[in-house]
């Protein structure tokens, strides 16, 4: 009986259990949908965050230009921005320049930034304000260790403070210490330069961005051996010992949007009626506001900091002045400014000299992308100016070097021919040893003196042991005339002016392929006709402190630059030189001269060069230069070598006991330049850039709007808006679902449970 | 016993994800109480005033709806907190009142809620902490991606626009935002 009413019972069970297990596997099917639907919902945040993280901080490339910054949960970028204001004055023959930088901090640390960013060489910085809200902090001169001090005393003691440094004379460094979390802190830094003349042309040009420089190998690996030796020799000392300071971090364009955003405003004041005004390299906007008077601005907004701005304008009339003569007052002493053209005279009874022009071409990894096309073709289209009576040899460089043939050939068709084919050839690779090839350049075995000896170096510059070439230059020049070709986006202009200086030749910029023909012309028109030489500066009836002491000579369509301090303004300046085989006076009157403005720091700033100069040649014991440098620099207000300009703030900022974090601020590659032949392989990006476009930090913009600074001029903004929704009603429907579910689970498993206990009784 | 296990765990998950959802509600709810204490305070002190002590935010204005009798105190910025308590005013757009475009932004299923039924024609008024008060009409309502909203905050005139997410019904989160545009009225009676 018992039995068989298990049997029942078991028969009557066996039903339920297959719906239960039905019901159980629902069941289960529910909970793992909705907590699969949980999961899914709980990673919708960082799936957003995520998406608007790339879409506005990580990648700023990902954003449309000019959208604004704003703060949500999901943090900041985290690095320090900079935005760059340019405002350039021209009156007459100088360009004040102010350059402001706008640091930000978007992070939540303390944070000191350093940008590293060049200047044109020949400019004179006297000036250094630190804005902080309302309150304007001015800079002072001190010699270099005392402001570097100063700054890490104030750094330590949490104030603001600003320091800038000249590393190269184009190069110079920013540090502004304690910039809060959030905060914006505006460095303004001016300068003082002269307008270049060429011929009907006058120009300027403001460097952007420092390109990166090839550090030739230290210390370890550059120890002499000498062969008698017997195992002894002696180290060489590092030949770019502040490497860590010229070389900040460059951002790969193909996997990095291009950084600080850079405006540019000029106000054009010629001093004559204006011809033509043109940008080479960027899109300008100009507004006339009288015949001789224009202002510029950059057509589309704020650039990237990735190459040089270079304007040039020219008179209405056919032919520039070919004088001018500027005066300034400044304490008890006259400064005086002279352009002087020589004229353009032909030579009558003698035919000029053959030539022996040595063309050296670099072919490093700088020179990628762009850089070695211009170069190429400079260089073919000089290969075919050549006369026949002429002779040439050519050189090129990387870290190795070719000399292609064993002396220098006369320029016949063949030679030509076999040069051109090797130029064509050549590849951008490898590191930039520039000396080795300078020295093959200027080394000068046959010296035949029936030929006049020419040095063609093509190159961006992009080095950063220019004293060491300085010095070579100086030793080996012998009669040798080194002409610089300035090639690329943003060239070293320091080496490039120095070298011609110190080469007795000049310097010629090729900035885009497009200008390789005018300008190799221009050059060739100097290389051909004969240079303006013996050059003397005599004033009549006062004591004058002239710059450049030795003048040097001057060659086809370019002015003679003369600088002088004065007692007193009166008399007049006689220059005198030869002109090839004919001499060539020029009488100035003084009492002719013009008001001017900052004669006096570009004085100072060629007298400093001067005693640079007078160092390298060892004309003067470095201590003496210094010594010279020194006092100018002081009495000038201007930074140099030997001196920095220092602000900092009275109040303290930062709260003890939090930490500062260095931030370093990254720069673009120049345009035009390949990474990886800079910088050696990296993984491949799947995609390029289709439009290089500085993001511009509006937030900075409106910071600096507020605080009614003449540094941002228009906000092409759009609001970025924040995200507006919670997550309220799914969680709580959610959590119903799921109560619910537990419900009747609970109450399935109770009626389970009777059921037992009933069949059980 | 397992089968009382697993519908407690179930009950507890579902507790939890109701009272998350709820506690967002409360707050709001709670926080726009305080935030009006302190509005008061900040308009009778001039000051900004913290409506609580570790609060990393403060009033800045008041803005209301009189037709639907809709209020609600805006904070300054835009963040995930402070739109947790109330609408935010967005980071470097101007004040209420300015010139510009002043951008307010709070959530739809709170604050914001009753944007859906603002309608072209109501008057906000903008009550700022320093006491002036100001008077818009809504122009125009539109629906665009967060990161194109076409809004330049320096743009002249002096207008408003109040920024939640769309669609109002939607349970999570998405890129478009609801946006009502608003002009200020000249010589509004009442105005300052």
């Amino acid at each position: 009986m018992t039995t068989c009413d298990e049997i029942e019972a078991d028969k009557r069970n066996e039903q339920p259990s297959l719906t239960r297990l039905v019901l159980f596997l629902v069941m289960q099917g529910v909970a793992v949908i909705l907590v699969g639907f949980a999961a899914l919902f709980l990673s919708f945040e960082p799936v957003w965050s995520a998406e608007r993280l790339s879409a506005n901080y990580l990648k700023p490339g990902d954003a449309r230009s000019g959208s604004l910054l704003i703060k949500n949960e999901e943090g900041y970028a985290d690095a320090t921005r900079l935005g760059v204001d340019v405002d350039l004055t021209v009156s007459g023959p100088t360009v004040r320049a102010r350059v402001t930088q706008i640091f930000r901090n978007p992070t939540k640390d303390w944070v000191e930034a350093v940008y590293v960013y060049p200047l044109p060489s020949g400019g004179a910085v006297d000036t250094l304000k630190m804005v902080i809200g309302d309150r304007v902090v001015v800079g002072d001169i001190k010699e270099r260790q005392q402001a570097k001090i100063i700054y890490e005393q104030a750094k330590q003691n949490g104030q603001k403070a600003a320091l800038t440094e000249q590393e190269r004379p184009n190069i110079f460094t920013n540090s502004v210490a304690n910039i809060g979390p959030g905060e914006t802190v505006l460095v303004q830094i001016e300068y003082q330069e002269p307008v270049a003349q060429s011929g009907n042309e006058f120009s300027l040009r403001v460097p952007m961005v420092v390109a990166p420089r090839y550090n030739p190998a230290p210390v370890v690996q550059s120890v002499d051996f000498r062969p008698d030796g017997g195992g002894w020799g002696s180290a060489k000392s590092d030949p770019v010992p502040d490497r860590d300071r010229i070389s900040p971090e460059v951002l790969d364009p193909t996997t990095n949007a291009p950084v600080n955003p850079t405006r540019i405003t000029v106000r054009l004041q010629a001093g004559f009626p204006l011809g033509e005004v043109k940008s080479h390299h960027h899109a300008i906007k100009t507004e006339k506001a009288d015949a001789s008077t224009s202002i510029i601005r950059l057509a589309e907004g704020p650039v990237p900091a990735d190459r040089d701005f270079e304007l040039t304008w020219k008179p209405v009339a056919e032919k520039a002045p070919s004088v001018g003569l500027f005066r300034e007052r400044v304490g008890d002493s006259d400064y005086l400014l002279a352009f002087v053209t020589p004229p353009s005279v032909e030579q009558a009874q003698q035919k000029p000299l053959p030539r022996e022009v040595i063309f050296v071409i670099d072919n490093s990894g700088s020179m990628g992308g762009v850089s070695i096309i211009q170069a190429k073709a400079s260089l073919i289209y000089a290969l075919g100016r050549l006369q026949p009576n002429d002779r040439f040899n050519v050189i090129r460089f990387d870290h190795t070097m070719d000399v292609l043939f064993p002396a220098a050939v006369p320029a016949d068709r063949e030679h030509i021919g076999r040069a051109t084919s090797f130029v064509d050839a050549l590849h951008a690779n490898g590191g930039t040893e520039m000396v080795p090839a300078m020295r093959a350049a200027l080394s000068d075995n046959a010296g035949d003196a029936n030929y006049v000896r020419q040095v063609v170096f093509l190159t961006d510059g992009a080095i950063g042991n220019e004293q060491q070439l300085f010095e070579t230059i100086n030793a080996l020049r012998g009669r040798s005339r080194i002409f610089m070709v300035g090639i690329g986006s943003a060239p070293n202009t320091h080496l490039m002016t120095r070298a011609a200086e110190l080469g007795r030749g000049t310097f010629t910029h090729i900035g885009s392929v497009e200008q390789v023909e005018e300008r190799m012309r221009g050059l060739f028109a100097k290389l051909e006709n004969p240079a303006v030489t013996n050059l003397t500066a005599k004033f009549s009836d006062v004591t004058a402190d002239i710059t450049p002491v030795a003048i040097p000579d001057v060659y086809r369509d370019e002015p003679l630059v003369l600088a002088a301090k004065l007692d007193k303004l009166a008399g007049s300046v006689e220059i005198k030189g030869r002109i090839g085989d004919r001499p060539w006076v020029v009488t100035l009157p003084l009492a002719d001269a013009a008001e001017g403005k900052g004669l006096s720091k570009l004085w100072a700033r060629r007298k400093i060069a001067d005693a640079e100069v007078a160092r390298t040649t060892r004309q003067a014991s470095p201590e003496d230069a210094d010594k010279t440098i020194l006092a100018l620099a002081l009495e000038h207000q201007l930074v140099t070598r030997l001196t920095s300009l220092v602000a900092v703030d009275k109040t303290p900022s930062r709260p003890e006991g939090e930490p500062l974090k260095v931030s370093e601020l990254p720069i673009n590659l120049p345009a035009g330049w390949d990474f990886e032949k800079v910088f050696g392989e990296r993984p491949r990006a799947p995609v390029m850039p289709t439009e290089r476009r500085a993001e511009t930090d509006a937030r900075v913009q409106v910071a600096a709007l507020k605080r009614a600074q003449p540094v941002v001029t228009q906000a092409p903004n759009t609001v970025t808006l924040p995200r507006t929704a919670t997550d309220a009603e799914l969680k709580m429907i959610a959590g119903v679902i799921l109560l619910t579910l537990s419900l009747i689970l609970l109450v399935f498993n109770r009626r389970q449970f009777n059921r037992r206990q009933m069949s059980l009784r | 016993m397992p089968r009382v296990v697993l519908p407690l765990l179930l009950a507890l998950a579902g507790l939890i994800l109701f009272g998350q959802g709820a506690y967002i509600y409360a707050k709001a709810l709670v926080a726009q109480v305080l935030l009006e204490r302190a509005f008061e305070k900040a308009i009778a002190t001039g000051r900004e005033t913290k409506p609580w002590s570790w609060a990393d935010t403060w009033p800045v204005a008041r803005i209301e709806v009189k037709r639907i009798h809709a209020r609600a105190i805006v904070l300054a910025g835009s963040s995930g907190q402070a739109l947790a308590f109330g609408p935010g005013h967005v980071e470097l757009t101007p004040d209420a009142g300015e010139r510009g475009v002043a951008v307010y932004s709070a959530h739809r299923d709170t604050h914001f809620a009753f944007l859906k039924n603002v309608v072209v024609g109501d008057e906000i008024n903008v009550m700022r902490s320093d006491g002036k008060q100001f008077h818009y009409r809504v122009d125009a309502t539109s629906v665009v991606r967060f990161d194109a909203s076409g809004i330049d905050p320096l743009a002249g005139g002096h207008e408003l626009v109040l920024s939640t997410c769309w669609p109002f019904d939607a349970l999570t989160q998405g890129p478009e935002r609801y946006l009502v545009h608003a002009t200020m009225i000249r010589d509004a009676p009442g105005s300052r």
